[in-house]
C-alpha cells in the first residue's frame, strides 16, 4: 500500500508523463488516482494493458474513453473476485507479453512506444492470431463492462457511460455490500465431497 | 415405524411450493430442501452482472454440469459437456427455483391441450399422447393458483379464450407501455385480435407483498418488491408462517432410498456443511425441474427398482419437452418519429402485454388443414446494457470491432431505435430423440452422475415456428418497423422445460398416475412440469403451479 497521499500524486502524474501520455488529465478525481497508483498500474502487464484499452476504447471530446470509464481499476477488481477463472487470467497476462514481443520483433520497441497508426496495425496482427483474438476480445469485454456495469464495481464512475449512452438503469442499485460475488455465500463453502 | 415428517419435498420453485402451502395450511409437518441458497428481497439488485453474466443464482459449471447430446451429420449423437461449452442449462438454484426470475408470462392450457392426440391425429415420429384429465379437472386450480400466485390481467373474449369459473382476474392488469396503443392499432388493421397478457406480477399491494414499482428489469431478474408471483414470495413465506413448515436451504439431495416393497424409506442428502444427512417422510414430493427430477429418480436405485425409482418399463426422462418457435425484432427509429411519440417509445418501466392467440389453433391448407398453433408475444427488447453493447464486439465477418468504430456504433444502438420484439410459443412435439439418462463418466461435486440430456426436435415444429412467425412480422410490418428479422430454430431453451416423467392410465407408457404418484410406489409424487405429455403452446409455469395445487388436495386426503 501507498502511504501518502502527495506521494500518490506525484507517482501518478509521472505515470501519466511517461506511460499514458493521451490520458485526459481533467476527468480523473483523486480517488482513482490513488485507486489507479494502489493497484501497481505502473508495473506490467498494467502499463501495456491500460495503453491497448485506451487505444481500443479512445476518449474524444463528446465521449468517454478507458481512462474515464476506469476501465483499468474495473479489470483488476474482476480478475481480483473470488470465482475469476484462472485460464482467462493467465491469457490476459500473457497477451501482454505476445503483443511487446511482437512490437520489440518489428519495431524494437514496446508497445506503449509506438504511434496510433502503428498500434493499431500491431493489434490487427495480434487478432489475426485464435489466442490473440480471444485476449483482444476478453479485453473488449471487460471494457464494455466497466462502461455499463453498475458503478459499485468502480467501473462507470457516477454512471458516466449511461449518462452518455442516454441508458436509464433500473432500480433498485447494488450496494457494496451486495455486489454479485458476495450473494448467496453459501455456495462457495460446498468444497469437492 | 414412525417418520421424520409427514411430508418432504425436494425442490422449492413452482412445483414444490404450493404442495408445501397447503400441507402446512392442513396442519401437516412438512420439510423443503432446496439445493441452492435462500435470497429474499433483500438480494435482488438490478445488477446485470449479477442477474445475467455470473453463475449467482446458479451453480458454477465446473462443480454442477449437464452432458448435451446433439446430432452430428453423420447421424450420430455425441454429448458435449456444458462445462466445455458454456451452454448453461440451470435455471435458479434458490428457494422459490426459477420462478424467482420469470418474466411472469402467464397462460392457461386449453381444453384441446388436454387431448391433442384424439384432436387432432398422430404426427408421424412424435409420442403424442393426450392426458389422463381434462382441462375440466384443472380448471378450478388454475383460478385458485389466480389468487394464490396473484396474477394480473383482463378477460377478453376471443375465439380460443379458455371456459373460466370465475369472470375476471383478482389484479387489474399491470401498468402498459405506450407502445401498446401502435401494437394494438397495428393488430386492428390487419384484423388481428391483440390480447392483453397476464402476469404474475402484482399489480396493487396484498398478501404482504408490495406491487410492481415498474424498473423495467424484470425477467431475468430477482424482484425486489415482492410483486413478482415466485413460490417463495407467494407461497413459501406463508407457509412458513403457520409454523409447520421448515425450508434447508443448501440442501442437495443425492438419493431417495426404497425398501423391498419399492416404497420410498428416507431421502439422503448433503447438508450446507457438505455433511450426509438422511431424512424420512410418510410422502415424499420430487420437484426440482424436469431434468433434474428425472435425473434424482434415475439415481434412486433400489431392490424394486433397478434401473432407477418408477423405472421398470423404461420410461422414466423420455419424452423431455421445451419450448418450440422462435423470435424477432423490429426497430422504430426515434429520427423519423414526431417528439411526442419517440419520447413514448423512450420510456422504460412499464409493461408491453400484448399477445396473439388467433392461430392457437391452425386452420390452413398450407399446415395440411387443422393443426396445432401457438402463442406470439410482444416485448421490448430486453435492457439489459451490457449484453446489448457486446453484440456489437463483432462485424459481420466476426472481426472484432474497436476504437471509435465501436463507440459509434454502440451510441447508435442505444440512442436510436426502440426495439421491439416478438416471441414465439409452439408446442415442441415429444419425440424419442428428447429425453433425459445419466452420463455415468461424468459427475458433479457430490460424485453423482450428471443428466444427459438429448435435444432432438422435431421438423414440424419448425414449420408451426414459422407460420406463426410470419403473422408476428406483419404486426411489425404494419406498424412500419425498420430492419425486421425473425428467427425459428430447433434449439431448446433451457429456462422451458417440462416432461421427463408423463403422466398417464398405463403403466407401460407413463411414469406417473393421473394424480401425479409415481405408478409403482405408494407414497412418491412428483409436482414439476414433468408431469406433462404434451406441453402446450405457452410457457408452463400457470400450469405447474395449478396441477401442483392439484395433487396438493390429493395429497392432503392421505395424511
Amino acid at each position: 500500500m501507498v502511504q501518502s497521499t502527495s506521494l500518490n500524486r506525484r507517482r501518478f502524474m509521472q505515470l501519466l508523463a511517461t506511460v499514458a501520455a493521451a490520458y485526459p488529465l481533467s476527468g480523473l478525481s483523486e480517488n482513482r488516482q490513488q485507486a489507479l497508483v494502489s493497484n501497481h498500474v505502473s508495473k506490467e502487464p498494467w502499463v501495456t494493458i491500460s495503453s491497448v484499452q485506451e487505444h481500443l476504447f479512445p476518449a474524444d471530446k463528446n465521449s468517454p474513453g478507458a481512462s474515464d470509464i476506469n476501465a483499468l481499476l474495473y479489470l483488476q477488481n474482476m480478475m481480483a473476485t473470488p470465482d475469476f477463472d484462472k485460464e482467462r487470467a493467465e491469457l490476459i497476462h500473457n497477451g501482454v507479453g505476445w503483443l511487446n514481443d511482437l512490437a520489440k520483433q518489428q519495431h524494437s520497441k514496446t508497445f506503449i512506444q509506438l504511434d496510433s497508426t502503428t498500434k493499431e496495425n500491431i493489434l490487427r496482427r495480434v487478432e489475426s492470431s485464435n489466442a490473440g483474438s480471444r485476449w483482444l476480445s476478453t479485453l473488449l469485454t471487460y471494457l464494455i463492462e466497466a462502461l455499463l456495469s453498475d458503478p459499485v464495481y468502480q467501473g462507470n464512475p457516477d454512471g458516466i457511460g449511461w449518462n452518455w449512452l442516454q441508458h436509464q438503469p433500473g432500480f433498485p442499485l447494488p450496494t457494496e455490500n451486495k455486489k454479485y460475488f458476495k450473494i448467496g455465500k453459501n455456495r462457495y463453502r460446498h468444497t469437492k465431497a | 415405524m414412525s417418520k421424520d415428517y409427514d411430508v418432504c419435498i425436494i425442490g422449492s420453485g413452482a412445483g414444490g411450493g404450493p404442495v408445501a402451502l397447503e400441507l402446512a395450511k392442513a396442519g401437516k409437518s412438512v420439510l423443503v430442501l432446496e439445493k441452492g441458497p435462500w435470497l429474499t428481497e433483500k438480494d435482488f439488485y438490478k445488477d446485470e452482472l449479477a442477474c445475467c453474466r455470473h453463475s449467482v443464482y446458479t451453480p458454477q459449471l465446473a462443480d454442477e454440469k449437464h452432458v448435451i447430446e446433439e446430432q452430428y451429420q453423420d447421424g450420430s449423437w455425441q454429448g458435449e459437456s456444458t462445462e466445455e461449452s458454456g451452454w448453461d442449462f440451470w435455471n435458479g438454484n434458490v428457494v422459490g427455483g426459477s420462478s424467482n426470475f420469470m418474466s411472469g408470462f402467464f397462460y392457461r392450457l386449453k381444453a384441446k391441450d388436454f387431448h391433442l392426440l384424439s384432436e387432432f391425429g398422430p404426427i408421424k415420429g412424435a409420442n403424442i399422447a393426450d392426458w389422463p384429465i381434462s382441462y375440466d379437472e384443472l380448471e378450478p386450480y388454475y383460478t385458485k393458483a389466480e389468487t394464490e400466485i396473484g396474477i394480473s390481467g383482463q378477460v377478453e373474449q376471443h375465439q380460443h379464450q379458455e371456459p373460466r369459473s370465475t369472470k375476471d382476474f383478482p389484479y387489474p392488469p399491470t401498468f402498459e407501455h405506450p407502445i401498446v396503443k401502435h401494437i394494438d392499432k397495428a393488430c386492428e388493421q390487419l384484423g388481428f385480435t391483440s390480447l392483453k397478457t397476464p402476469r404474475a406480477i402484482l399489480s396493487k399491494p396484498d398478501m404482504g407483498r408490495k406491487s410492481c414499482e415498474y424498473s423495467g428489469y424484470c425477467g431475468s431478474y430477482g424482484c425486489s418488491t415482492g410483486a413478482k408471483g415466485s413460490s417463495r414470495a407467494a407461497l413459501l413465506n406463508r407457509a412458513i408462517k403457520t409454523g409447520n413448515c421448515k425450508i434447508l436451504p443448501n440442501a442437495k439431495v443425492v438419493k431417495i432410498e426404497s425398501d423391498n416393497k419399492g416404497n420410498v424409506t428416507s431421502v439422503k442428502y448433503f447438508d450446507e456443511n457438505n455433511i450426509e444427512k438422511s431424512v424420512s417422510a410418510k410422502i415424499v414430493v420430487v420437484a426440482c425441474q424436469a431434468i433434474e427430477t428425472s435425473r434424482l429418480l434415475l439415481t434412486s436405485t433400489g431392490p424394486k427398482h433397478p434401473n432407477g425409482l418408477g423405472n421398470n418399463n423404461n420410461q422414466l426422462g423420455k419424452n423431455l419437452l421445451f419450448s418450440a418457435g422462435g423470435s424477432g425484432t423490429g426497430e422504430f427509429t426515434y429520427s423519423k418519429l414526431d417528439k411526442l411519440t419517440a419520447d413514448q417509445l423512450k420510456i422504460r418501466g412499464p409493461f408491453v402485454n400484448r399477445n396473439l392467440q388467433d392461430w392457437y389453433f391452425i386452420n390452413d391448407k398450407k399446415m395440411g388443414g387443422s393443426a396445432k398453433g401457438g402463442t406470439i408475444d410482444f416485448l421490448l427488447r430486453h435492457p439489459n446494457p451490457i449484453s446489448k453493447a457486446m453484440r456489437l464486439k463483432r462485424d459481420d465477418n466476426d472481426k472484432l470491432v474497436w476504437g471509435n468504430e465501436l463507440k459509434r456504433k454502440i451510441k447508435s444502438a442505444f440512442v436510436s431505435t426502440q426495439d421491439l420484439r416478438f416471441e414465439v410459443f409452439n408446442d415442441w412435439l415429444p419425440t424419442d430423440n428428447c429425453f433425459v439418462s445419466l452420463d455415468h463418466k461424468v459427475k458433479d461435486k457430490w460424485g453423482s452422475a450428471v443428466a444427459k440430456i438429448r435435444i432432438g426436435y422435431h421438423e414440424h415444429d419448425l414449420k408451426v415456428g414459422e407460420y406463426l412467425s410470419q403473422k408476428a412480422v406483419k404486426v411489425l410490418q404494419q406498424m412500419n418497423a425498420d430492419n425486421i428479422r425473425y428467427n425459428v430454430s430447433g434449439s431448446p431453451p433451457a429456462n422451458l422445460v417440462a416432461g421427463g416423467c408423463r403422466f398417464g392410465n398405463d403403466i407401460k407408457t407413463s411414469v406417473l398416475n393421473k394424480d401425479c404418484k409415481v405408478h409403482d410406489v405408494d407414497n412418491l409424487y412428483v409436482t414439476d412440469g414433468s408431469f406433462m405429455p404434451t406441453g402446450g403452446s405457452v410457457p408452463y409455469t400457470w400450469t405447474i403451479y395449478a396441477n401442483s395445487f392439484r395433487v396438493a388436495d390429493i395429497i392432503k386426503k392421505r395424511v
